[in-house]
């Protein structure tokens, strides 16, 4: 029984919790071979909402192809061209482990953390409907907000997306109190298991969290050409956001529905997998 | 200090300066204590090098390490960080606890800030310290001892402390507020005429008077008030009961000693 007092939002996928897992037969009626075999995330544009992606870091395989930034002029959100750098090195991260998964896809760099944290939120939120309008089909959210004022916003746009079919894949945060939108019903909220795999992913049907996927000591591009090994929530989305990149460039067109159907039926057997 | 209205108001901050004071010695000791024993159990429970807790200021925004812990914490204390910076800084501004190891490998680590500390990391762990709907700090933690990395489990812990670290700062931040408001008030009085000096001579106006107060028997009773807080809940009921009754007696009037 797992200790009532730790946000243990990963214990899903530890080794002893796993068989809570386990899905009927009925679930399982594509392969991994239909789903993405052959795919690389050609032809899918997958938005990282973030510190801004480096564009000449070699984990971004060269696959950058436009960044924005958020800025706030006169308390309004507004976006403008963006230099290919990363503040903090977190959104070539993330970047680097979808374009590890998918390595044709079109990245599109969203910064929405900048020096003036007084529009943090308005600014997320401007740079999640900017990507929106873009057409992206899927989007990396490894940050969230807590400004209870903002929540009816952000669940508009999400249900906007939603029906856009842009499949919005968000890190869950392991505190306590209101997060969003992870915790939205639409979205793929992403917490992590510790196996050292990137194809190894689980779906849980209970919530707060949909799906479990590597991120603990997790080699990462970092700032300025750097490298390093990370552990959190942060970088367990972009592995489901890069296996979502691949499916949509298989099969276009499906809807985050039907993405997540297809996920949950190749996810892997947590009867079976070990680690 | 003639006009009656700043006298009146000056009575009513007194009254207001004592409240504070009384709750002060409930809580910002406590507070600071609390913070302290948060970073020493870190360090104890992890075995790392050092934990320490940076709290967010504004004007300039800037995180600020306030308490530390562990053999190579001390140098971080009074440190100040931007918020657009570094692994803190990023804690911070997206809420989202992160955990970097064999960070030396990477050649820009925010390098600059760990070297002002006199202490480079090989491994750090950082989580927010979340009150209601903001984020108003970070945990973090250096160098697991017997690990090079941190774990799901060390990174759930953690969150546990800084929600309690959390619950500690939000009492302090109410404290502050209510000297904020002092100020404010004061500023107003004075319609902009008042400078920064003569704001703050009149609070110690005001502060002065309670300072003289410390030794009272009035003082001594709330100090001794403060020490119950580890009582247990019937234990404090009993004391309760007994100050209802001397509060019935005091409030039929004065009595001389």
């Amino acid at each position: 029984m797992a200790d009532p007092n730790l946000p243990a939002w990963s214990e899903p996928f530890t080794p002893d919790a796993r068989e809570r897992l386990v899905r009927a037969a009925v679930q399982r009626v594509v392969d991994r071979e239909w789903a993405w075999g052959g795919a690389t995330g050609a032809g899918v544009k997958v938005a990282i909402i973030d510190s801004g992606v480096e564009g000449s870091h070699p984990v971004v395989g060269g696959r950058l192809v436009s960044s924005v930034a958020v800025e706030i002029i006169d308390d309004e959100a507004t976006i403008v061209p963006d230099e290919p750098i990363d503040m903090y090195g977190h959104a070539t991260a993330c970047a680097g482990i979808v374009v590890g998964l998918a390595p044709e896809v079109e990245i599109y760099s969203v910064r929405v953390l900048g020096a003036d944290l007084r529009g943090k939120g308005a600014a997320f939120l401007a740079g999640l409907e900017w990507a929106v309008e873009q057409g992206v089909q899927a989007m990396n959210l490894s940050l969230s907000s807590k400004s209870e004022r903002l929540f009816p916003y952000f669940h508009d746009i999400v249900d906007d997306a939603y029906f856009k079919h842009v499949s919005l894949v968000c890190a869950v945060n392991n505190v306590a109190g209101l997060s969003f939108p992870s915790t939205f019903a639409s979205v793929f909220s992403v917490a992590a298991h510790a196996i050292p795999d990137p194809e190894t992913f689980f779906y849980n049907p209970s919530p707060p969290v949909e799906w479990g996927a590597w991120g603990v000591d997790v080699p990462i591009g970092w700032k300025d050409g750097g490298t390093t090994v990370a552990t959190g929530n942060s970088f367990a989305a972009p592995h489901i956001c890069g296996l979502v990149a691949r499916i949509l460039s298989k099969h276009p067109g499906l809807t985050p529905f039907e993405v997540k159907t297809v996920l949950a039926a190749i996810a892997s057997d947590p009867a079976t997998t070990t680690g | 200090m003639t006009d009656p209205g700043l006298t009146a108001a000056l009575q009513a901050l007194r009254q207001a300066a004592r409240r504070s004071s009384v709750a002060r010695r409930f809580d910002i000791d406590a507070e600071q204590a609390l913070l302290q024993t948060i970073v020493d159990a870190t360090v104890a429970l992890f075995e790392a090098e050092a934990s320490s807790i940076a709290l967010f200021e504004r004007d300039p925004d800037r995180l600020e390490f306030r308490v530390a812990a562990g053999a190579q914490g001390a140098g971080a204390i009074g440190l100040s960080v931007p918020p657009s910076r570094g692994i803190v800084g990023f804690v911070f501004s997206t809420g989202q606890p992160l955990a970097l190891s064999d960070v030396l490998s990477d050649p820009r680590f925010d390098r600059a800030t760990a070297e002002r500390t006199g202490y480079v990391p090989r491994s750090i762990a950082a989580v927010p310290l979340v009150d209601q709907d903001q984020t108003v700090g970070v945990l973090q933690v250096l160098d697991k001892r017997t690990s090079p990395t941190f774990s799901l489990r060390d990174m759930e812990l953690l969150a546990v402390f800084a929600r309690q670290a959390a619950a500690a700062i939000r009492a302090a931040r109410v404290q502050r507020d209510t000297h904020e408001l002092f100020r404010t008030v004061l500023a107003q009085i004075g319609e902009g005429d008042a400078s920064e000096a003569d704001i703050e001579a009149v609070v110690s106006a005001a502060t002065t008077g309670l300072d003289m107060d410390e030794e009272t028997p009035f003082w001594q009773l709330v100090d001794r008030v403060a020490q119950l807080r580890n009582l247990s809940d019937r234990e404090l009921r009993l004391v309760a009961d007994i100050l209802e009754v001397v509060a019935a007696h005091a409030s039929r009037g004065r009595r001389s000693v």
